[in-house]
């Protein structure tokens, strides 16, 4: 786990923000346990009170939850993981608009490069062949 | 909680200090912040009682600062402090003598997390070790508060990287510490608290947590307006 910190953004949210997308891409998985808040301190080269913070909103939100002693989990929520998922899709869909929005390229070319450039970019990852 | 009120320092007719007042707390990392010369080292000598001060208060939870207040604070210097031909672990042998305080098991674990060897004389050191040794003899010590004096000062990179490391491992612990610096990159993302100074007084002191959250600016960004105001 490595984040690339801007300055400007609270650190909590940033790493508040990657966890969401690693429970969206599926990298950390429902019912995982994760590192204390200790542990992810060190491991991100944040302040401990930050970690603190990042898990304290992330168990307010539902997407990890602590029993007892035990470490802290990912949700298995479904509601929950699914409401993670659509917002990060939402999210990258928004910072596309604000990029091609200006550019005033015809809805239907945009489609079109999107799939074109979608199945390439999976079908290129799904060979690994590279060029 | 150390609390600093409205402390003047004069040096012959040279005003250090011209009414500072702050405050740390116990699991915090608090940062002061000014070019050199602006007295934030004066403020870490009072607080370790070594400097008298002319005017003002500092306490640490109810209590005056005393001479007996190295027992529970503990100054690391930017500069070689031990006898340049004792080795280091000659001076952790001189330092557990002195200091009642004195945790073994972190000294040895301090000189694994910074790579440290044992029969390195003092006077051989680099100037990057010689900060990393004066933080592994403070850190040692069983004390509530650390001051550090410019522990990023005019060191190589990687030595930088180890040191900012300390403080987001359990080294420090729910100890509160005090960082003097001019060179805030190394520490941008885990400062709690920004205390900038000039010519002897506060000008702006905040959580960088919060000036991201509220106000959407940088500790630089902050220091920049305070700074080129």
């Amino acid at each position: 786990m490595k984040i690339n910190f801007n300055k400007r953004d609270p650190v909590y949210v940033q790493v508040v923000r990657h966890f969401k997308e690693e429970i969206a891409t599926g990298i950390l998985e429902p019912g995982q346990e994760i590192p204390s808040r200790r542990e992810l301190a060190a491991k991100l080269k944040i302040n401990p009170n930050t970690a603190q913070r990042a898990y304290k909103e992330m168990e307010e939100a539902g997407l990890i939850y602590t029993e007892g002693n035990l470490p802290s989990k990912i949700t298995k929520d479904e509601a929950v993981l699914g409401a993670v998922r659509e917002a990060l899709i939402l999210q990258a869909v928004d910072t596309f608009m604000t990029t091609i929005r200006p550019i005033n390229v015809p809805l239907d070319e945009v489609v079109d490069l999107i799939k074109e450039k979608y199945t390439t970019e999976t079908n290129g990852e799904g060979g690994g062949m590279g060029d | 909680m150390i609390e600093v009120k409205n402390i003047y320092k004069k040096f012959g007719r040279k005003k250090v200090l011209n009414g500072v007042s702050f405050t740390a707390e116990k699991g915090k990392i608090t940062c002061l912040i000014g070019v050199n010369g602006v007295g934030k080292t004066t403020i870490l000598n009072a607080i370790m009682n070594l400097t008298p001060i002319n005017h003002g208060e500092i306490t640490m939870g109810d209590e005056k600062i005393s001479d007996r207040s190295f027992e529970k604070i503990t100054f690391i210097p930017d500069a070689i402090t031990m006898i340049p031909s004792m080795t280091i672990a000659e001076s952790m042998q001189f330092m557990q003598d002195f200091y009642d305080s004195w945790n073994q098991k972190r000294a040895t674990e301090l000189l694994g997390f910074f790579k440290l060897k044992e029969t390195e004389q003092i006077s051989d050191l680099s100037k990057g070790n010689t900060a990393k040794v004066n933080l592994l003899l403070g850190l040692a010590l069983d004390v509530d508060f650390l001051l550090m004096d410019e522990p990023f000062s005019g060191i190589d990179i990687f030595s930088r990287e180890q040191i900012a490391d300390v403080f987001s491992s359990h080294l420090v612990e729910d100890r509160g510490v005090i960082i003097t610096t001019h060179e805030i990159n190394d520490i941008e993302h885990l400062i709690d608290k920004v205390i900038l100074l000039d010519d002897g007084v506060v000008l702006k002191a905040f959580n960088a947590e919060d000036v991201r959250e509220n106000e959407g600016k940088s500790v630089v960004d902050v220091m920049r307006e305070v700074y080129q105001a």
